[in-house]
């Protein structure tokens, strides 16, 4: 049931997509148009994140639509992990019409199920405003589109330029394996941690063992790996895990004590160099003061195999998805309709959102800089991947791959074990 | 007679070991409230205090800024709502169905009591997972029947239910109990005099009951209304969620003010604390009664 | 509680009037089908599909797998073991030292030393908490920044790891956990204390027996039924634990443990029937502590 196809979008087809800049009128006229015919009354949009922040941003969009469409949206934020967890509740219940979500397995498996409304209709009416490899991901196994892209983000070091600018490195022109450990290096002589990582939730060192595992083997290997068609045992994956374990001496002690919010406060805290995390975190530098936001930076994780060079990215997208068993699936639709359009999209920018819009028509004029770069880091990439947990089973990633990796972080001399635990874990899963 | 002298020598060092005891004993107790006490200061406390001078350091500001941002911010109004429209039918409905059976099962003698008691206590001691996955089934598929898929799932009503059906073979262990220490003989004059049993029980053991289901009633009240396992799988609505969700509210707050997210858990913490404070004695007559057998 | 010496049911044949036989069958019919329908069925439910495969949204996907589940359990999935241990552990901890530590300070409550009244809200306090809240307070003291970091000098930097130091992170969690059980143990057997004859007491110390003697040979026996409770509770509940992993882990398995697993398998887009498998054992480990529970409770009536 895996749809490998699915998983990565080639980067020749973004670059087509960003080429189709300004859409201006066409665009906006078929939207006009499309806003009047579907809307059916009230609709509901199921929100996910429960910070300050989040709630901003999905209350001035709703605002925006309401006053651009005439009609009533009742908002329903929801705590994000509880969100995740409960989702096959959730739509198997009473789903609101509209809801956030994330293209990968996780939207792929939903729609086979059934669960998920179709929304090729709305493709059909602004799917020019998205690159074709976009569409790609956000087809089902069907060939049925089920998501509309908004937002998308890198996995990438951030590190905050001060502290670089002090310690006399240049992270934008690491070239190798070797000169990234000269750099982790010397961030430790100063007595500041390299490279900062917390994994008490099992999933954030997941974005480490990706970006190695791509940059050592390569996309298709990565990917073939996620699907079950090559072996955790190969030495290859060994291989991964050799450089994961060079880097441990440069790490913070106590990984598996913190999280991901351990992570951004050694950052903020200017108590680390470096940390390899996806851009979504930057709202919380924002809020503590524009001064630390404009501090922080990204650069793609340096290039190891010459083969693979910088190649491939995890950029995780995030969007919308219409539910099959909601009350309004027509109403659904429209309200992603405008969510996912330009118009959608500035709104939420104007609110001081810092994603970037996945929309190739957006102006970008608005970005910060910070954004910008973020960009410029995704468009480097010619494959992307949506990160583990969103390119395999739901029944492998977290019980099987997290506690794997904390159990090497534990114990990185008994990898081998580990890894054929793995193996065998995943050669016992049922079929689908 | 030397009993006096062993009794006297006996009385002082006891007393000492009793000193020491007691001091032994008060200096656990303190160290128990202590996290609380950190917490509670540290919520009285400005974040950018405690960032530029150190958490040990001597406090610049104190003011209760942050409670008032975590009551905003937590949307209590509709939470505590969702969590009162919850607590008060559950404990009602558990304490009456409680009632009923324990009634039945300590006044009149059937073959089946023994076989009842047991079915409901099995009942209260199964882990709450080994339910979930047929019984939000169920709760969809009821809906559907009566037309309204909203009926039990995501709804107050159906949170309410599991509850209930959950808690009532403590309540009911613990009213059997209870009744089994009433003379029998105010029951049977009753049924001389030709009561039916409905008066018998509205009329007679009712009244009796008071004091065990008041302290009951305290006890369900803080686990229903601290339980988060029913409300965060069977509800998808924010706005019907009870307080156990509102504490999510602050927690991508947790950088700039990580001080707000200790002001926030007191203020969810007041209500259960205070119906402690005032009725303590309930609380523990209550689990008394559930304990001892007359 | 008084000990009145005629209690017992009388048996007597009675009839009933149909408006009677009504209403009792309404009192027991209703909350027992209640009871039955909501918590019994889906017991069954979840047993009989621990044997299955299924992802848990379309009836029809349900497949027969046998006793696969708990093979794959059993046989592949090492984490089961260690939770197995972790569970294990924690009874040892409670059986032994958590809830001996209860008993003792009920007792000495019981004996009205200065400042009981006092002490018995102070280890109470904890159980009225609700997991968030203690998951709060407790980071407070734990987490990088928090009271234990300064006290001990250290910085976010480079703080002592608590959670993730596998030597004594066991310790930390079981001490959070005692932090509640023994102010719940407390109360549970003071309530049985103050139900005890006060002349078995007095009459022991005539004897010149030592308090500690007074408890051992006179208290302890006495109370009997209530042990009986507070072993089943304490089995129980070591057997059951899960809030206090989740409030520091998530639904990660950092701290393996029985509870945590059944949560992980069951929630999520990965709900696999292996989570039903996890309960099933989970109530299988239990069973016998409950019997042994209701059979005490109940051999009164059992006669």
């Amino acid at each position: 049931m895996m749809s490998e196809q699915n998983n990565g979008i080639s980067r020749r087809s973004v670059l087509k997509g960003a080429a189709v800049g300004g859409l201006g009128l066409a665009a906006g006229g078929s939207l006009l148009a499309s806003c009047g015919k579907k809307d059916a009354g009230p609709m509901k949009w199921g929100g996910r994140g429960l910070e300050e922040s989040s709630v901003k941003w999905h209350e001035a969009v709703k605002a925006a639509y309401e006053t651009a469409s005439g009609t009533t949206v009742t908002l329903n934020m929801n705590d994000s992990n509880a969100f995740q967890n409960n989702l096959s509740q959730y739509l198997q219940g009473t789903p609101d019409d509209g809801f956030d979500w994330m293209a990968g397995y996780r939207m792929q498996f939903y729609a086979d199920q059934g669960l998920l409304e179709d929304v090729s209709s709305v493709w059909d009416s602004i799917g020019d405003q998205f690159a074709a490899s976009y569409k790609q991901a956000s087809t089902g196994s069907d060939g049925k589109q089920y998501f509309l892209p908004t937002s998308w983000y890198p996995w990438g070091l951030h590190y905050r330029k001060s502290t670089m600018t002090e310690l006399g490195l240049d992270p934008e022109n690491i070239a190798n394996w070797d000169d990234f450990m000269k750099m982790l290096e010397a961030t430790k002589k100063k007595g500041l941690i390299g490279y900062a990582l917390g994994d008490k939730g099992g999933w954030e060192a997941m974005g480490t063992f990706d970006i190695l595992n791509a940059r050592i083997n390569g996309y298709q290997f990565h990917v073939d790996l996620l699907a079950g068609k090559e072996k955790w045992t190969d030495a290859k994956v060994a291989d991964v895990f050799k450089h994961f374990e060079m880097m441990i001496p440069y790490m913070n002690k106590n990984v598996l004590d913190i999280s991901w919010e351990g992570m951004r406060d050694l950052l903020l805290q200017k108590k680390c160099g470096a940390m390899m995390m996806g851009s979504w975190f930057s709202g919380d530098f924002k809020t503590k003061s524009q001064a630390d936001y404009d501090d922080l930076w990204i650069v793609p994780f340096p290039e190891i195999n010459p083969e693979h060079a910088r190649d491939t990215i995890d950029a995780p997208i995030d969007g919308l998805c219409v539910a099959a068993n909601g009350e309004n699936p027509e109403g659904g639709k429209a309200l992603v309709e405008w969510l996912a359009s330009k118009e959608g999209m500035q709104a939420r920018l104007d609110s001081g959102n810092t994603f970037t819009s996945a929309n190739s028509g957006q102006d970008t004029s608005t970005y910060d800089a910070f954004q910008k770069q973020q960009l410029a880091v995704m468009g480097e990439a010619k494959n992307i991947t949506q990160f583990l947990d969103r390119d395999t089973r739901q029944d492998f990633a977290n019980p099987v791959v997290a506690p794997a990796i904390q159990n090497f972080l534990r114990a990185p001399k008994d990898i081998n074990k580990i890894l054929e635990s793995v193996q065998a874990q995943w050669d016992a899963l049922p079929a689908l | 007679m030397t009993t006096a002298v062993v009794d006297k020598k006996y009385k002082n060092s006891q007393k000492t070991k009793d000193r020491i005891i007691s001091i032994v004993i008060g200096f656990f107790a303190l160290a128990w409230l202590f996290p609380i006490a950190w917490t509670i200061w540290s919520s009285l406390r400005p974040y950018n205090d405690v960032i530029s001078n150190g958490v040990f350091s001597f406090p610049k500001h104190m003011n209760l800024d942050n409670y008032y941002n975590a009551i905003r911010l937590m949307k209590l109004p509709m939470y505590l709502t969702n969590s009162f429209l919850i607590t008060f039918p559950a404990v009602i409905l558990t304490l009456g169905f409680g009632s009923l059976i324990a009634f039945v099962v300590s006044r009149y003698s059937f073959k089946f009591n023994v076989a009842l008691l047991l079915f409901f206590t099995a009942g209260n001691l199964l882990p709450q997972q080994l339910v979930f996955i047929p019984l939000f089934k169920m709760y969809l598929a009821i809906g559907d029947f009566f037309g309204n898929r909203a009926l039990l799932y995501d709804s107050i009503l159906g949170v309410v239910l599991i509850h209930v059906a959950f808690q009532l073979g403590f309540a009911t262990f613990v009213l059997s109990s209870y009744l089994k220490t009433i003379p029998k003989e105010i029951s049977e004059s009753a049924m001389v005099d030709g009561a039916s049993v409905w008066v018998h029980y509205t009329k007679i053991i009712l009244p009796l009951l008071r004091p065990p289901l008041a302290s009951l009633a305290v006890l369900m009240t803080t686990w229903i209304y601290n339980d988060f396992f029913w409300a965060l799988v069977l509800m998808k609505s924010d706005s019907k969620r009870p307080i156990t969700s509102a504490l999510a509210r602050l927690q991508g707050e947790f950088i700039t003010d990580f001080n707000l997210l200790a002001a926030g858990a007191i203020v969810a913490a007041l209500p259960t604390l205070l119906i402690f404070i005032v009725l303590r004695k309930q609380f523990v007559s209550g689990l008394t009664l559930g304990s001892t057998k007359g | 509680m008084k000990s009145t010496a005629t209690n017992t049911p009388v048996r007597r044949r009675r009839s009933f009037s149909p408006k009677d036989r009504l209403t009792l069958s309404a009192f027991v019919g209703i909350p027992t089908a209640f009871h039955i329908l909501l918590v019994w069925v889906p017991a069954i439910g979840t047993i009989g599909l621990s044997f299955t495969f299924w992802s848990g949204i379309h009836l029809s996907d349900i497949k027969w797998a046998g006793l696969q589940n708990y093979n794959n359990i059993l046989t592949g999935t090492p984490v089961f073991w260690d939770a197995i241990w972790h569970n294990v552990i924690w009874l040892l901890w409670f059986g032994l030292i958590a809830t001996p530590l209860g008993i003792l300070l009920a007792y000495q409550i019981d004996r009205q030393i200065k400042g009981h009244r006092f002490y018995e809200s102070a280890f109470f306090v904890p159980v009225v908490l609700s997991l968030a809240v203690t998951g709060i307070i407790w980071n407070f003291m734990l987490q990088p920044g928090g009271f234990i970091q300064g006290i001990m000098g250290r910085d976010i930097s480079n703080p002592v790891s608590i959670y993730g130091n596998y030597s004594i992170n066991t310790y930390v969690i079981l001490g959070i956990a005692s932090w509640r059980h023994i102010g719940y143990i407390m109360l549970l057997y003071l309530s049985g204390l103050k139900s005890v004859d006060p002349s078995l007491k007095e009459a022991s110390a005539i004897d010149g027996a030592t308090e500690w003697q007074t408890f051992r040979k006179v208290i302890l026996p006495t109370m009997k039924p209530v042990n009986i409770i507070i072993i089943v509770i304490t089995v129980i509940d070591s057997l059951r634990a899960f809030d206090i992993v989740y409030m520091i882990y998530g639904s990660s398995t950092g701290w393996p443990i029985l509870g945590i697993l059944v949560f992980q398998n069951i929630s999520g887009g990965g709900m696999s029937m292996k989570g039903a498998a996890y309960a099933v054992i989970l109530f299988a480990l239990c069973i016998g502590p409950m019997i042994t529970y209701l059979k005490q409770s109940f051999a009164e009536d059992v006669k």
